[in-house]
């Protein structure tokens, strides 16, 4: 055997090797998924959160909002998160700087005054202007923070140090949260006697098209939009499958910086969002896992499947792909931060299997498939037609099909957001049409996003929205 | 950012350019292999319909069946038995009699009842029991609190508490230990619904802890009943942790002063929850000397706790603390300087004159802190 031969066979057997894993990893993901999401539900059968919601035991929480020329639609999303079912809260809005009039808004709109506000700075940030509090006692679990622009881990950091209270909530602040949203992200941190719980994700589904009226969802509807409509799927995939089947196993990496609650204390001593990476949602949460692991304590993060909060997707390209290069690179970012924990038996789960995942099928997926794609379009062009080639890349497609579909399945049997027997079949055209029209796209954002932190391009990338009130004139 | 969304082996692809002939199985196996992922695809596409269209079935029958179950519900909550010497019966209609024998809708019809129930109170309250008991569906609850499945017996005690039935209080009390946390904790919320502070007694036997939601629960529970002086001296001193917190919540809550020494001597545990619920505990439970106790013990404390007996300074300081609250104020931590200054203002005048003729009061961070504290006793 010549030793081109042998390099060949090393690279075709590891990624025979690869692929088999990775279709071991979606088996696996699915059946962790099933018995979580069941534990789940069963548990959630015969719990009544209004205890919760009257208790003056109940844990406090501060919800942490960063704003940045959110002028438009401010006193909207403010008037929401302050109208959720909790007793012991407080929302804090950070104004990051915005150059609009976001700040001016609120103030006239919740009868802000400056108060004096001791910054305790348990978090290194940009200086903060001012801390506002209304005159109105309705509003007073309102605080607005005014501060000099530092991106989004740097207005969280300020939120953390701002906060009272021991667990936190960060949200976008134009997401629309359900109203009991706080009361089942809080109960996680009171039923675990065992372990610790550091940090609990929620669900972020699609608003595209859906009813909102008031800063609240009136009705759940699929997105009328191809885009959005692929990106329902994603996250039904995404959330329903993967996280739950990672949480089956405290095997998590991340919570969605859309929606996410935290235990104060761990994240000051952690050294809070790290300003310096586009990731910040995921890299904080490893940083919590691994002072966790160094300093032996049993811990926790925990993943609620009800769907309790809602955004609104990106429904054009050029935005899409902003989001998916930025996501790459605060991949890629993370992984090299904590690249100590690589199959370091020190860090148990993590290391071992956490973040080789991530390593291998999150950061690579995109790079092989895309240098797969490349050597597969050079040999149809050079080599004779095969049929058997093509039969290889039709059952590969529809094994990706019926991850899909399963992944339908499971949030008809769970949640069953669409009701309309229409709108899944619409789902499952999507499932089809995915591989086709929408994933090569996110490849190749991917492939943007390695080749712009080669090129050290580190923007967070502007992301557009269209508004939720646009929606509701389309009804 | 999005994880987890790269979907499907689509890598594969590239494999195919590669692959050694070896590998490479038959067309017609292919075939076969392709057309399986096809059929599974459609099997699961037939199941979702499926279940959709016998859901959407059910719940137009459900429709009809609500309505059965609202009227006899209604019937039961307006009933008026005239005759008190005699039980009567709550007229049925022979087709919901007929509908009993389904087990679906004996389900439904129990799902209405526990949720009406939950939200009334008196006669229409006790004429639902009555209504429950003479349907016999306590029967089924019975039955269910044998199954194997956790949740169908934490459901059936769940029901057995909504319907009062406490003639099978003594059948639940020794779920209040099952090994199933949630079994117990159901078990437990049932004993105490029928027994108020009474059921506490099983505080004496448990082996698991409780978690912090459970206590609310039961806190939340108990303040539905008249207080009952109970002795709560034993689980102040219990092996179980959670235990000894969850007494002090209730020494706390219920103002148990002559408890004082044995909550000061919780200070002592080695268990950090207790000691912290023990701080939080004499913050509203206190006597002249407290604050000395806490201030001798304040040194071999961790942070979070020293944090939590200064913040209980704010209640219970006096003008005796000023010197050790003043050196506080030299602490690293800004935080700690925080909860000092305010612990000091909460004094009184002394209190807020030394905090202001602090040598370092006009520097920073004292001064912010003083304007703060300043504008929260204007407020």
């Amino acid at each position: 055997m010549s030793w081109q031969t042998f390099i060949l066979h090393v690279f075709t057997y590891g990624i025979l090797l690869y692929s088999l894993l990775l279709l071991i990893c979606y088996i696996l993901i699915g059946s962790f998924s099933i018995s979580e999401t069941r534990t789940y539900l069963n548990k959630n059968s015969f719990t009544d959160y209004r205890v919760l919601a009257s208790s003056t035991e109940a844990p406090s929480i501060s919800v942490l909002a960063p704003a940045y020329n959110e002028g438009a639609t401010i006193i909207e999303n403010v008037r929401s998160l302050l109208s959720l079912h909790y007793n012991n809260l407080e929302v804090i809005i950070i104004n990051d700087g915005s150059k609009d009039d976001t700040l001016e808004k609120l103030i006239n709109a919740y009868d802000l005054f400056k108060v004096d506000f001791f910054v305790n700075e348990q978090l290194p940030t940009k200086p903060v202007k001012g801390v506002y509090k209304s005159h109105n006692p309705v509003y007073r679990k309102l605080i607005v923070v005014d501060k000099e622009n530092g991106g989004k881990a740097d207005a969280l950091n300020v939120g953390v140090n701002v906060a009272q209270n021991n667990y936190y909530v960060c949200i976008d602040v134009d997401c629309v949260l359900e109203q009991d949203a706080l009361l089942k992200l809080a109960k996680p941190f009171l039923e675990n006697t065992t372990q610790r719980v550091i940090a609990a994700g929620g669900v972020v589904r699609i608003a595209n098209s859906c009813q909102i009226e008031g800063g609240r969802l009136v009705k759940v509807n699929l997105a009328k939009q191809f885009l959005p409509r692929v990106q329902t799927l994603e996250y039904i995939r995404a959330f329903l499958l993967s996280r739950m089947a990672w949480t089956r196993l405290n095997g998590l990496l991340l919570i969605s910086g859309a929606f996410g609650a935290f235990d104060r204390d761990i994240v000051i001593k952690c050294g809070g969002y790290n300003p310096n990476t586009v990731g910040e949602d995921m890299e904080l949460v490893v940083r919590m896992r691994r002072y966790m692991e160094e300093r032996n304590e049993p811990y926790r993060v925990s993943f609620i499947p009800d769907p309790l909060c809602w955004t609104e997707a990106p429904s054009t390209f050029k935005i899409l792909g902003r989001q998916r290069n930025r996501w790459t690179r605060g991949t890629i970012e993370t992984l090299r931060i904590h690249k100590k924990m690589f199959f370091n038996p020190r860090y148990g789960l993590l290391g071992m299997l956490s973040y080789p995942y991530w390593l291998f099928f999150e950061f690579l997926a995109p790079i092989i498939e895309f240098v797969g794609t490349i050597g597969l379009i050079i040999y149809c062009l050079t080599g004779p037609v095969n049929w058997s080639l093509f039969m290889i890349m039709l059952g590969v497609l529809s094994i990706g099909i019926l991850y899909s579909i399963f992944a339908i399945m499971m949030e008809v049997l769970t949640y069953n957001q669409y009701r309309n027997k229409k709108d899944i079949l619409r789902l499952v055209l999507v499932a089809v049409l995915e591989p086709i029209v929408f994933h090569p796209f996110v490849v190749w954002s991917a492939i943007r996003g390695n080749i712009d932190l080669l090129r050290k391009r580190n923007s967070w990338g502007e992301m557009t929205r269209q508004g939720f009130v646009t929606e509701k004139k389309a009804q | 950012m999005g994880t987890l969304f790269h979907f499907l082996p689509i890598n594969l692809l590239a494999i195919t350019a590669f692959l050694p002939n070896a590998l490479i199985i038959k067309l017609h196996y292919q075939a076969i292999v392709i057309l399986f992922i096809i059929c599974l695809m459609i099997a699961l596409l037939t199941y979702m319909l499926f279940y959709m269209y016998f859901k959407s079935k059910h719940e137009k029958k459900h429709v009809k069946w609500r309505i059965i179950s609202d009227l006899l519900i209604r019937k039961a909550v307006f009933y008026d038995d005239d005759d008190e010497e005699a039980e009567t019966l709550i007229p049925v209609t022979k087709r919901a009699e007929k509908l009993m024998r389904n087990k679906h809708f004996r389900a439904l019809l129990t799902a209405e009842i526990l949720s009406a129930k939950k939200n009334i109170t008196g006669t229409s309250a006790e004429n639902l029991i009555h209504l429950y008991q003479q349907l016999n569906l306590e029967k089924y609850a019975l039955k269910n609190l044998k199954s194997r499945y956790w949740y169908i017996k934490a459901k059936a005690i769940q029901e057995l508490t909504v319907m009062e039935m406490k003639e099978f209080q003594t059948l639940l009390y020794p779920f209040t230990n099952n090994h199933n946390e949630l079994v117990r904790m159901e078990a437990q919320t049932a004993i105490v619904q029928f027994q108020g502070f009474e059921g506490l007694r099983f505080l004496d036997i448990i082996i698991y802890p409780i978690s912090d939601w459970q206590q609310i629960k039961l806190l939340q529970q108990l303040s539905n009943v008249p207080p009952v002086y109970i002795d709560i001296d034993g689980w102040l001193k219990s092996a179980n942790s959670s235990v000894v917190v969850f007494a002090l919540k209730l020494a706390r809550n219920y103002h148990r002063f002559e408890l004082h020494d044995l909550i000061l001597s919780c200070l002592d545990h080695p268990n950090p929850e207790v000691r912290l619920q023990a701080i939080h505990c004499l913050c509203e439970m206190y006597t002249d000397e407290t604050s000395d106790q806490l201030i001798s013990r304040f040194l071999k404390e961790s942070f979070r706790h020293q944090l939590a007996m200064i913040k209980a300074m704010q209640n219970i300081g006096s003008e005796k603390d000023i010197l050790f609250l003043l050196s506080l104020l030299d602490d690293d931590n800004h935080e700690m300087k925080l909860s000092a200054a305010r612990a000091l203002a909460s004094i009184g005048k002394s209190g807020l004159t030394s905090l202001q003729d602090h040598v370092k009061s006009a520097g920073y961070p004292l001064n912010e802190i003083l304007m703060q504290i300043k504008g929260e006793l204007a407020a």
